[in-house]
């Protein structure tokens, strides 16, 4: 039999079991751009080198070495590649929603590399996006964070498997519709909601203990104390205790951002960043004390109550308030063109080219635990890059290239119609998909849980 | 479902006498219908012991369902009767590593009045490996029948359910007097299908599920190891989910998972490169993508003994617009590359089988046809139904190719088996000779019929796994063909709906039609396929993905009178 | 000022015997009417070009006079040196004013029961006090049609201007009987009918169309030659269709569809638009030689197939415009039809081009509403629908400064600039109150 000690079993939860693929790596020179590096200033008439994946050099005049492409990108712009805090595609399933806690499951599982959402984000600049669990539980499964190389059909080569491990939290309307008023059972209220999350870290806390006997009460000898129960939910939860993993908490109001801060406070947890955060604004100092910042929408509100008293300065409040603030998508529309909702906080409020380009590279990366590796243009980090004919954030922009570690997945030069690599043998006849409503996926996989017609009016609410 | 039992039971009880069973002692037969003996010559025959032999001439004996020898020259006991093989082609028994044919969903258990969807029982959640598909197979089912007909005669039988369905075992598809089983427990069924409305409801849960489920196994294997050898341990708790994993995590039982996609392949894979079962994968459909990790996982494949519906590729105009063409070309290479898998995985050297869940019997040869036109070698055809299906259940000893001291598991076809005009004459499984009329080629459509009339009004009873229904079909003659309609108890409400019936053809005593039912906003397509004799109508009716159900049917007496 | 005080008081005395010790601080701006100098501007008028150094008076709602060196009067100057004036943008498809918040039912009142309700005026549920239309017209979107859903014959949408105390203060001036075309295509996500039921349901819902279509031309008939019909108020209302009272705006999307729509249109003798259009590309001629003009968006949208590019949606509205199709934008939203402008910016970036962009979000959609003698560009004796920004309003990062309506001076705040206001710098920071 395979032993199992506490140890142990805090390993399983990261990725074992995908082998360190070999990914694809290019190497690349983009000459003459004005080159926004977000961290360190905008570059007139400047290159770019890239060789195996790596920025190897920024600067003027640089020689193409032996075997490596030139792209002449004069009058273009070149920014670092686009980083979606809080997406849903390349999913196969988004919501395990049957219970108030699911951390035990693993969007990693569900990756799915065919997906033309990713292709269509690459067309928009975007380089990495967090596949996210859905809203419908206090607690979500645990997220993958993804590399956008199109093409593969491993899903462990479209996972960066040198990110942290990410876990989804819910507060609010969509975990308290799911479970109390759909189902019957804790949490129905914010109250609910509270009392979940601290019923889950406790009992995570015993489980802990339980394991740590055993193992402790296993070195001695004669010792014959049996193993406690495996659990993953608790042990992922007790990971969370332990610094191992990032929470991503779905949040609008300002009264359960400041409560989970509290929990976190509690519980000794720092590695803390909101999702959607629409009432972040009104507890900024707050966020900026405690947290690894907030993940917004540029100007989404009034689509249910708990958005109806927003703003879309929201972002520009949280980031004058230091807080560590991104702009993301939840969305395979709005994904495609990110840099124009970054600039949405220069209309709402004022926001500066650095900051509001930030908020879309550098930020993001920081909150997914990536910053020394991506979300900018520096010299020695990973060649996530995107280039675009006009200042990314004129709203007349248009994406020219997208590079994934050097290799060029997207170009608007040869961009081919059909970017379907799955198509079905037996349907001559596509579906047409006419609705909005497509393409917001945050609480699917939850319909089977509603039974009237009113729940699915709602259902398709973020 | 009872009724198909009590009628099971009346037919084992009519032909209890008749055949016999190989080990009971001999006893009188009033009925005068046992047979005689239970050896038998087939005699001159083209006989292809195993995959890649040539067809020679050669007579097989076979004594009491065992091959006592093959060859040219054997010396016949007196007691064999003879059977000439002159323009037979014989082949090993097919051998199916997965079939759900006769075997039907137990019903599921009740809720309790307190059920809570986030934490339900393992039962109601679809964990039931303790179940064995021995309790759920009806060897009686027509689909059962059905699949004997195409030359199966060994399976591997698959319990439904949910996630963990339950153990699979092997079986004959032998005489309904005997129980057929060769060997339960033969490998653990699993899936990546999450349960209604409760945990886990989603692929993304039913993996993290089977890890919790297979990891506590382990631990209450060790906690057991402790507690049976020291005094003063707390007693481990033992449920029937454990007790039934427990051969599972010992490597002695296989998972069988059933994947469809290579995304799903990944996913089991990934699971046994974590926990370490011994797996075999069931019901691949679009494996492409995959083959060289399952031939890197040492993984056992099934692959699923169906090709894409190719009405699309079929519905092509030629008046299409440049990007209807466009798009043609794509669902068709999307077809050539589905039918060219199988040729792939032989290629790759992944010595496969095939599993017919999911599928129906009766399109076998033309799947296999169209895989071997794609690239597939009979060669390797062959093994996939045989010597390979029989090394992957672990049965090479004593079946998968005609050769002395194996089953008498037979195919007796017209003609090389893998040939457009072949069928297959005889099925011989365990000794016993099923046999099929053979109709010679439609030349002309009209052909005539054998069964008996079909005008009139049928009332009919089906059998499905939500409940048995029955209803009416009426078939009226028109010109050279018929027309129909059936009812049926609404699916989407009370009442009965009606649909026409279309593509009805009835020739020797075979009788087709299809129609089609909106069942909750989703369009069913039902196709049956039943045999007339007489008054009666026995077949299976098939709709799409569900599966193959059982109909039968009497023609209404009353209404004859009344011509 | 005295009769701003005078009205202030009143307000507070009106409000003493309710609230005792309620202390009311600032002042609250509301949309004012006057005479107002835009000075030394650059004016896009979108119909006569771009004129440098130009003023534009403002009196009587109305652009009284556009040039140079016009003399202030008594008019308030605003000086606009340095910034550029638009006409105030169209969007010709929302739902503003009729939903507030989409999740929670009771503020949902864009949808009726019943398949054929031509009746239901979308006018009438216009919340003139929305907290969307502060917000959707600081960013330069002056004029909305809103629009009713439901089944085939949804309503009657309304097009109005975001300032008013009652819808029929906003009311615009044109109308329309909304029809949703029977779709060919799938829903979305959770439509699982199949193929040939998705058929059916178009087919069933085609005929029912063309009764109704049939019912209403005889009963336009029956009452022109002097008959006296039962009660019958959607039937009266399709009947305003056939007679050419009121134009017909088909909602139509995939190609299939569009080009069904064509041909169900020909031969009737109705003013039709046609809106959504999302694969108005694919049959981008056929819909130039209908003459139908083409209310289309959102453009920030996915392609509607997977197979196709992915810019279909950006690029669709420059494809029709080229094939000659006259082409209108809207966002199909509600709470951010804000956005239209970058919409337009998509559009024009993506081959629609600024000049035609700019077109088909003012002197276009005032065409096909039959309104270019009153919206849409910047003329003398047009309704004052005018915007001041820092520069071209497209661009994402400009700030609007000043934006008229109706005549009206719109006071630039609305929720999301008072919350701004209120919370860019908390009075209290992470200190506890004492």
């Amino acid at each position: 039999m395979k032993k199992l000690s506490y140890f142990l079993a805090a390993l399983v939860g990261m990725s074992m079991n995908y082998a360190i693929a070999q990914t694809p790596k290019g190497s690349v020179l983009i000459k003459n751009a004005t080159v926004l590096t977000v961290t360190n200033g905008t570059h007139e008439n400047t290159d770019v080198l890239v060789q195996d994946g790596i920025i190897k050099e920024i600067g003027q005049g640089i020689k193409a070495p032996n075997g490596v492409e030139s792209i002449d990108a004069s009058g273009k712009y070149v920014m670092p590649g686009i980083i979606d805090a809080h997406s849903h595609i390349a999913l196969d399933v988004v919501n395990e929603a049957t219970s108030p806690i699911v951390a035990e499951v693993r969007m990693k599982d569900v990756v799915n590399p065919y997906e033309i959402g990713i292709y269509r984000s690459l067309a928009g600049g975007v380089t990495m996006s967090h596949a996210m669990h859905g809203s419908a539980n206090v607690v979500g499964g645990q997220n993958a964070t993804l590399k956008h190389r199109w093409g593969m059909s491993d899903p462990a080569d479209i996972i960066m498997q040198d990110a942290p491990r990410t876990i989804k939290f819910a507060l609010g309307e969509n975990p308290t519709r799911v479970h109390g008023r759909g189902r019957g059972i804790q949490p129905r209220s914010r109250m609910g909601v509270e009392a979940v999350l601290r019923n889950g870290f406790n009992e995570a806390l015993q489980y802990k203990k339980a394991w740590e006997d055993y193992t402790k009460a296993k070195s001695q000898k004669g010792n014959t104390d049996v193993a406690p129960a495996y659990n993953e939910r608790l042990q992922t939860l007790a990971d969370i205790l332990d610094g191992k993993i990032i929470i991503h908490c779905h949040s609008y109001r300002a009264d359960e951002i400041y409560m989970l801060i509290n929990v976190a406070k509690d519980f000794g947890i720092s590695k803390l960043v909101f999702q959607h955060t629409n009432e972040g604004f009104k507890v900024a100092p707050e966020i900026a004390e405690y947290t690894m910042g907030a993940s917004v929408f540029a100007d989404w509100w009034a689509y249910k109550f708990e958005v109806y008293y927003s703003t879309a300065f929201n972002a520009a409040i949280l980031q004058k308030n230091g807080v560590i603030t991104s702009i993301n998508s939840d969305d395979a529309e709005l994904i495609r063109h990110l840099y124009h909702e970054a600039a949405k906080t220069q209309r709402y409020g004022g926001l500066t080219d650095d900051e509001a380009l930030a908020m879309i590279t550098i930020n993001p990366a920081k909150q997914l635990g990536v910053s020394d590796k991506v979300g900018s243009l520096e010299v020695g980090k990973q060649a996530d890059i995107a280039i675009f004919e006009g200042h990314p954030l004129s709203s007349y922009t248009i994406p020219q290239m997208t590079f994934v570690d050097g290799v060029k997945y997207f170009d608007i030069n040869s961009d081919e119609n059909d970017q379907r690599q799955r198509v079905s043998p037996t349907e001559m006849v596509e579906p047409i998909m006419i609705s909005q409503e497509t393409a917001h996926r945050c609480m699917q996989d939850t319909e089977h849980l509603f039974e009237t017609a009113e729940a699915l009016f709602q259902m398709h609410q973020h | 479902m009872r009724k198909t039992l009590l009628k099971a039971s009346v037919l084992s009880c009519m032909l209890g006498g008749i055949l016999g069973s190989n080990l009971a002692l001999a006893q009188s037969d009033p009925t005068g219908k046992k047979s005689i003996t239970s050896t038998y010559a087939i005699t001159n025959a083209t006989v292809f012991t195993k995959p890649g032999s040539e067809g020679s001439k050669a007579t097989i004996l076979i004594k009491d369902g065992v091959i006592k020898g093959v060859g040219s020259n054997l010396s016949l006991p007196v007691e064999a009767k003879v059977i000439p093989g002159d323009s037979l082609f014989i082949y090993p028994g097919f051998i199916d590593g997965g079939s759900q044919s006769g075997i039907s969903k137990p019903e599921d258990p009740k809720r309790p009045d307190d059920f809570d969807s986030s934490r339900p029982s393992d039962e109601i959640a679809g964990i039931t490996p303790w179940r064995s598909a021995v309790d759920q197979y009806d060897i009686s089912s027509s689909q059962v029948a059905d699949l004997r007909k195409a030359g199966f005669t060994l399976v591997q039988i698959v319990p439904d359910g949910g996630m963990i369905p339950g153990k699979a075992a092997l079986v004959i598809l032998g005489d309904e007097n005997s129980t057929n089983v060769i060997k339960e427990n033969t490998a653990l069924a699993a899936n990546l299908n999450g349960a209604r409305g409760m945990y886990p409801g989603t692929q993304v849960g039913v993996m993290a599920k089977f890890r919790d489920v297979y990891k506590n196994t382990e631990l209450t294997k060790g906690r057991i190891g402790t507690f049976t050898s020291n005094s003063g341990v707390v007693r481990p708790e033992l449920t029937p989910t454990y007790q039934a994993m427990m051969d599972v995590i010992s490597g002695q039982v296989p998972v069988l998972f059933t994947v469809e996609n290579d995304l799903e392949v990944r996913r089991a894979i990934s699971l046994q490169k974590e926990l370490g079962f011994q797996l075999i994968l069931t019901g691949l459909e679009e494996y492409e993508a995959v083959i060289d990790l399952i031939k890197s996982s040492g993984a056992k494949v099934l692959i699923q003994l169906a090709i894409p519906d190719d009405k699309a590729i079929k519905a092509q105009k030629d008046d299409a617009t440049e990007e209807v063409k466009a798009q043609y070309e794509k669902v068709k290479a999307a077809y050539d590359a589905a039918i060219a898998q199988a040729g792939k995985l032989e290629e790759a050297g992944i010595p496969f089988a095939f599993t017919t869940i999911g599928t129906k019997a009766s399109d076998a040869p033309k799947a296999l046809r169209a895989m071997i036109e794609a690239g597939l070698s009979e060669e390797a055809a062959l093994a996939a139904l045989t010597t390979n299906a029989a090394s992957i259940l672990g049965v090479e000893k004593f079946a998968g190719s005609i050769e002395t001291g194996k089953l008498a598991n037979l195919v007796l076809g017209t003609g090389p088996i893998f040939e457009e005009d072949t069928q297959i004459k005889h099925v011989v499984v365990d000794g016993h000779f099923f046999d099929y009329e053979t109709k010679s080629k439609k030349k002309n459509a009209d052909s005539g019929t054998s069964g008996g009339k079909i005008e009139g009004t049928w009332d009919y009873e089906s059998e499905t796994p939500a409940g048995s229904s029955g209803g009416k079909i009426i078939f009226k003659k028109e010109g050279n063909g018929y027309t129909g309609s059936i009812t049926y108890a609404n699916p989407s409400g009370n009442g009965e709906a009606t649909a026409d019936l279309r593509d009805i053809s009835y020739t020797g005593s075979t009788l087709t039609f299809s129609f089609d039912v909106n069942a909750g906003g989703m369009g069913l397509t039902v196709d049956v396929s039943a045999e007339i004799s007489g008054t009666s109508m026995e077949g299976n009716m098939n709709i799409g993905e569900f599966g193959s159900f059982p109909i039968s049917a009497t023609l209404n007496p009353t209404l004859i009178a009344n011509k | 000022m005295k009769r701003y005080t005078k009205t202030f008081f009143a307000f507070l005395f009106a409000l003493i015997p309710v609230l005792a010790m309620a202390q009311i601080d600032g002042e609250f701006v509301k949309p004012r009417s006057g005479k107002f100098l835009l000075q030394n501007a650059t004016v896009h008028t979108i119909t006569n070009g771009v004129l440098q150094n130009t003023s534009i008076l403002v009196e009587d709602g109305k652009i009284a006079q556009v040039g140079s060196g016009i003399s202030a009067g008594d008019a308030e100057v605003i000086d606009c040196a340095g910034l550029v004036i638009y006409p105030g943008m169209i969007d010709s498809g929302t739902s503003l004013g009729l939903i507030e918040v989409s999740s929670v039912a009771e503020t949902v009142d864009n949808q009726e029961i019943g398949n054929f309700t031509p009746n239901m005026q979308a006018l009438t549920t216009v919340n003139p006090n929305s907290e969307a239309i502060p917000v959707t017209r600081v960013s330069g979107v002056t004029t909305v049609l809103t629009v009713p859903s439901g089944g085939l014959f949804p309503g009657t949408a309304a097009l109005i201007n975001l300032v008013g105390y009652t819808p029929d203060q906003m009311y615009a001036g044109a109308k329309a009987v909304v029809m949703n075309f029977p779709s060919s295509g799938r829903r979305g996500r959770w439509d699982r009918r199949s193929d040939e039921d998705i058929k059916k349901d178009n087919e069933k819902a085609l005929k029912e169309a063309n009764e109704f279509w049939d019912n209403a031309l005889q009963y336009h008939q029956m009452t022109e030659k002097g008959a006296t019909l039962d009660y019958y108020p959607e039937m009266a209302q399709l009947a305003k269709v056939v007679s050419g009272e009121l134009p017909l705006l088909i909602q139509v999307n995939a190609a299939a569809d569009i080009q069904s729509a064509i041909k169900w249109v020909e031969g009737k003798d109705t003013k039709v638009i046609f809106s959504g259009v999302a694969e108005g590309w694919r049959v981008a001629d056929e819909i130039a030689k209908s003459g139908i003009p083409v209310i289309t968006g959102p453009v920030q949208a996915l392609p509607t197939r997977e197979s196709d590019r992915y810019d279909a949606a950006y690029t669709n509205a420059g494809k029709m415009a080229k094939a000659g199709v006259k082409v209108a934008l809207r966002t199909d939203d509600t709470e951010n039809v804000r956005n239209l402008p970058f919409h337009a910016a998509f559009a024009a970036a993506f081959g629609l081009g600024k000049e035609e962009a700019w077109k088909a979000v003012t002197i276009n959609p005032a065409e096909i509403w039959g309104l270019e003698d009153q919206l849409g560009s910047i003329e003398e004796g047009k309704i004052a629908n005018l915007i001041v920004s820092t520069e071209d309003p497209f661009e994402t990062k400009a700030q609007i400064m000043h934006v008229f309506i109706n005549g009206y001076r719109i006071p630039l705040s609305n929720r999301h600039i008072r919350l701004y206001q209120e919370f860019l710098e908390r009075s209290l920071g992470l200190e506890k109150t004492k």
